[in-house]
C-alpha cells in the first residue's frame, strides 16, 4: 500500500511536466535584417520560448535573397511557422487573404494594441494576414540651419514652400535648392499632391482600380513640374547627370545646399549623420495646400510578422508572436531593431525606458499624428511603381505631355491591378 | 568497363553532376518556363507561344532594350578589340620597364567587373566629375554624360572598353609568336611598318582576333553590372540592356515565364551571331598550314 501511494505521489508530481511537454512545440521563425536585429531577435526568441516552453529555431539572412527564399518556401509549403514579411509583398503572397493564417480568427495575438488603420493595411479581404511590427511613413525633413541663415522658417503650406525656394536661392545663391525629389520620392510627391487635393489614395480599395481621374493626376504632375520650374528641386536631367547619387551621399546635402527632403521617418539619422557640423535637420509637420482635403500622409506598415497557414502548431506560434510584440520579454529584447513598434504597449514601455532617440521619436510622432487615407500595398507593386516612375521620367524629359503621362500611368496601373481581380 | 575507364569516369563525375544540376537542367527548365505563365507562387501554367507573341508584337520595352543591346554590342566589341590590339602592339616592343607597363594595363581587367569600379566610373563622369573638370579646364563645355540619353550608352561603352586587359594579353601572346624573320624579309623588300602590320601581323593573328571576337561578343551581350550600378538603365531606357530587363521581369515583377522567354531570345541572338562569325571565319581567318593564298 505504502509503495502504491509513493508511486501515485510521484506520478502526480510529474503530471505538470507531462502536460507542459505535451504543449511544448518546435517552431521556426525566419526574418531578414542586420546584426543588431539578428542578435536581438534570437534573445527575444529565447526569452519568449522559455516563457511558454517552446523552442524556436531561428532562420535569418540579409535582405538580399530573402524574398527569393521565402517565395520558394511558400511555393513548397515549407515556410517557417513565424515569418517576417515585407508589406508590399502582401499582394504577391496573399492575393485573396488566404496566404497566411488569419490572426483575427486564430486568437492568441492581442490586436487591440494596434490602430485600426494599421490593421487595415495588413488585412486582405477581411483576413488579418500579420502583425504590423512597426509603422513607417514619409515626413518632411528640413535643414533648419540653412533656412535660418536665409531668414526663413520651415514652410507649412505649398505657397510658403515655393516662396521659400525662391527666397533661398536669392539669398544664398543659385546653387541652393530648397528640396530634393528624385525617382520614388518624386512619385510620392506627385501622389501627395493629388491625395491632399482629393483625399484619395492612388488605389480605390472598393474597385481595385486607380481612384484618381486623369485630370486629378495631371494636376499632380504639373505640381511636380512647378517644383522644377521654380528651382525648388533639381531637374531629372541634372539628377541623372550627377549619376543618380543618393541624397545622403551628396556633398550639396552635407553642406546644407539642399535644404530638405521627403523621406521615411525611420531614416532620420541616415540623412542627419552626413550633415556638416552645426547643420541641424528637423522633422516638420506635413506641408499642405491651403484647400487640402487631407494632409495625405503616406503611412504604412513597414513589415509584418505572419504565421504560416501550414504551421502544425499555430497556437504556439501565436503565443510566441504575441510575446515578441506585446509582452515585456519580447519588447525589451527587440527594442527598436525593427523601427519604432506599432504596438501601443511596446512603444510606451520603450519610451518609459528611454530607449528611443528623441529626433527619431519626433519624426515618428509627426508621421503618426498626420492624417490621410489608408495606403494600398499596390502603391509599391514593382510593376506599378516602375510604370509611374518611368512615365514621370518621360514627362521630365519632354517625351510626353502631362495629359499623356497621366493616361499612361492610369492605364498601366489599372493593367497591373486587374491581374489581382 | 576497364579500371582506367572507371577511374576516368569517377574523376569526371563531380563535373558531370555540376553540369547537369547547375547548367543543363536549368537550361531545359528555362525553355519550358518560357512557354508558361509562372510567378513562383503558383504552378506554371502552359500558355504556348503567348510570351513570345507578346515580346515581338506588343512589348515596346523589349524592342527598346533589344535595340540598345545591339548598339552596345556592335559598338563595344570592335572598339575594345581595336584598343586591346593597339595597346598589345605597343607593349610588344622591347621597352624599359615593359613588364610594369604590361601589368599596369592589365589591372583594369581584374578590377573592371567590380561594383567599386562602376561606382568610381559614376563619379568620374558625373556633371562635376573628373572628366568634365578636365574638359572645362581645357576650355571645352562640360558634357552631360549620364543625363543625356545620347551620351549615357557611350559612357557605359567606355567602361567596357577600358576593361581590355584580357583581350590584350591574348593579342600580346599572339604577336610574340609571330616569326621575326617574316618582318625582316618584308623590310628587306622595302615594306613599311604599316604594310608589315596589315599584310603580316593581322593575317597571322586572325585566329586570335576570331577567338577574342566571339568571347567579347558573348560577354557584351551579358553585360549587367555597369548599367545597373551607373545608370539603372536610364535615362529613358537608353542603357537598359536585355540582361537588366530579364532581371527586372524575373526578380522585381516575378514573371519568370516572360523572363525566360527574353533569355531564350537573347540566347538565340547570341547563337545566330556566333554561327555567322564561324561561317564568315572561313573567309578571313588563317590557321597555320593553311593552303589558301
Amino acid at each position: 500500500m505504502k509503495k502504491s501511494i509513493k508511486t501515485a505521489l510521484l506520478a502526480s508530481a510529474l503530471l505538470p511536466c507531462a502536460l507542459s511537454a505535451a504543449n511544448a512545440a518546435d517552431l521556426r521563425m525566419s526574418w531578414w535584417g542586420g546584426d543588431s536585429r539578428h542578435v536581438a531577435t534570437q534573445e527575444a526568441l529565447k526569452a519568449c520560448g522559455a516563457k511558454y516552453g517552446h523552442t524556436i529555431a531561428p532562420e535569418f539572412t540579409g535582405f538580399a535573397g530573402y524574398l527569393e527564399k521565402l517565395t520558394t518556401q511558400m511555393a513548397g509549403g515549407t515556410e517557417a511557422d513565424i515569418m517576417q514579411v515585407n508589406w508590399p509583398w502582401l499582394p504577391l503572397f496573399s492575393r485573396d487573404g488566404t496566404g497566411f493564417a488569419d490572426l483575427k480568427d486564430m486568437g492568441g495575438v492581442d490586436l487591440s494594441q494596434y490602430p485600426q488603420t494599421d490593421l487595415d493595411g495588413v488585412t486582405v479581404k477581411d483576413h488579418v494576414q500579420g502583425i504590423p511590427v512597426s509603422t513607417t511613413g514619409r515626413v518632411f525633413f528640413f535643414n533648419t540651419t540653412t533656412l535660418e541663415e536665409a531668414g526663413l522658417g520651415a514652410p507649412t503650406t505649398w505657397d510658403e514652400f515655393f516662396g521659400a525656394a525662391e527666397a533661398l536661392r536669392k539669398k544664398e545663391g543659385e546653387d541652393y535648392r530648397l528640396f530634393n525629389a528624385v525617382s520614388e520620392s518624386a512619385q510620392l510627391l506627385v501622389s501627395l499632391a493629388v491625395t491632399q487635393k482629393t483625399g484619395k489614395d492612388l488605389v480605390d480599395p472598393e474597385t481595385n482600380r486607380v481612384a484618381w481621374t486623369p485630370e486629378e493626376l495631371v494636376e499632380g504632375i504639373n505640381f511636380y513640374q512647378r517644383m522644377v520650374d521654380t528651382g525648388a528641386i533639381q531637374s531629372r536631367q541634372d539628377e541623372a547627370a550627377e549619376g543618380n547619387v543618393k541624397l545622403y551621399e551628396k556633398t550639396a546635402w552635407a553642406e546644407g545646399k539642399i535644404a530638405g527632403s521627403y523621406e521615411w521617418d525611420s531614416t532620420y539619422f541616415k540623412f542627419s549623420d552626413p550633415l556638416a557640423e552645426g547643420e541641424v535637420l528637423t522633422a516638420v509637420p506635413m506641408v499642405k495646400f491651403e484647400d487640402a482635403v487631407t494632409e495625405g500622409v503616406y503611412r504604412k506598415p513597414s513589415m509584418l510578422l505572419s504565421i504560416s497557414k501550414h504551421s502544425k502548431n499555430p497556437e504556439a506560434a501565436a503565443e510566441i508572436l504575441n510575446c515578441l510584440v506585446n509582452e515585456p520579454e519580447g519588447i525589451d529584447a527587440l527594442g527598436d531593431t525593427r523601427g519604432l513598434p506599432a504596438s501601443k504597449v511596446a512603444l510606451e514601455r520603450l519610451q518609459a525606458a528611454g530607449a528611443i532617440k528623441p529626433e527619431l521619436l519626433k519624426a515618428h510622432e509627426i508621421m503618426m499624428a498626420s492624417e490621410g487615407p489608408a495606403v494600398s500595398p499596390f502603391n509599391e507593386h514593382p510593376e506599378l511603381r516602375a510604370t509611374f516612375v518611368d512615365t514621370l521620367e518621360e514627362f521630365a524629359y519632354g517625351q510626353v505631355s502631362a495629359e499623356e503621362a497621366a493616361a499612361y500611368i492610369i492605364d498601366g496601373a489599372n493593367d497591373v491591378l486587374s491581374q489581382f481581380d | 568497363m576497364t579500371r582506367k575507364r572507371a577511374l576516368g569516369l569517377g574523376y569526371l563525375t563531380p563535373y558531370i553532376i555540376g553540369l547537369l544540376v547547375f547548367t543543363m537542367i536549368p537550361f531545359g527548365a528555362s525553355l519550358y518556363l518560357s512557354f508558361t505563365d509562372y510567378n513562383l507562387m503558383s504552378a506554371p501554367r502552359w500558355t504556348g507561344l503567348e510570351n513570345y507573341i507578346q515580346l515581338f508584337t506588343k512589348d515596346r520595352t523589349f524592342r527598346r532594350s533589344l535595340t540598345v543591346t545591339l548598339i552596345y554590342v556592335f559598338t563595344t566589341v570592335p572598339l575594345k578589340l581595336a584598343f586591346a590590339l593597339f595597346i598589345a602592339y605597343i607593349l610588344n616592343y622591347k621597352l624599359k620597364f615593359i613588364n610594369v607597363f604590361r601589368t599596369a594595363f592589365y589591372v583594369p581587367s581584374i578590377l573592371g567587373g567590380s561594383i567599386a569600379i562602376a561606382v568610381l566610373w559614376r563619379y568620374i563622369f558625373a556633371s562635376e566629375g573628373l572628366v568634365n573638370m578636365m574638359l572645362t579646364g581645357l576650355g571645352f563645355e562640360a558634357v552631360n554624360w549620364f543625363g543625356d540619353p545620347q551620351n549615357a550608352l557611350f559612357t557605359i561603352t567606355l567602361l567596357r572598353c577600358w576593361q581590355f586587359g584580357s583581350a590584350m594579353v591574348i593579342f600580346l601572346a599572339a604577336l610574340q609568336s609571330i616569326d621575326k624573320s617574316l618582318y625582316e624579309a618584308a623590310e628587306i623588300d622595302g615594306a613599311s611598318k604599316a604594310h608589315c602590320f596589315i599584310f603580316i601581323t593581322i593575317p597571322l593573328i586572325t585566329p586570335v582576333i576570331f577567338f577574342n571576337l566571339i568571347m567579347q561578343m558573348v560577354q557584351a551581350f551579358q553585360e549587367f553590372n555597369g548599367p545597373y550600378i551607373i545608370t539603372q538603365g536610364g535615362p529613358l531606357k537608353s542603357t537598359y540592356l536585355l540582361p537588366m530587363y530579364i532581371y527586372d521581369e524575373a526578380f522585381r515583377r516575378f514573371d519568370m515565364g516572360y523572363a525566360s522567354a527574353i533569355a531564350w531570345v537573347l540566347f538565340v541572338i547570341i547563337m545566330v551571331l556566333t554561327l555567322a562569325a564561324f561561317w564568315s571565319s572561313k573567309k578571313w581567318v588563317y590557321y597555320a598550314g593553311d593552303k589558301r593564298s
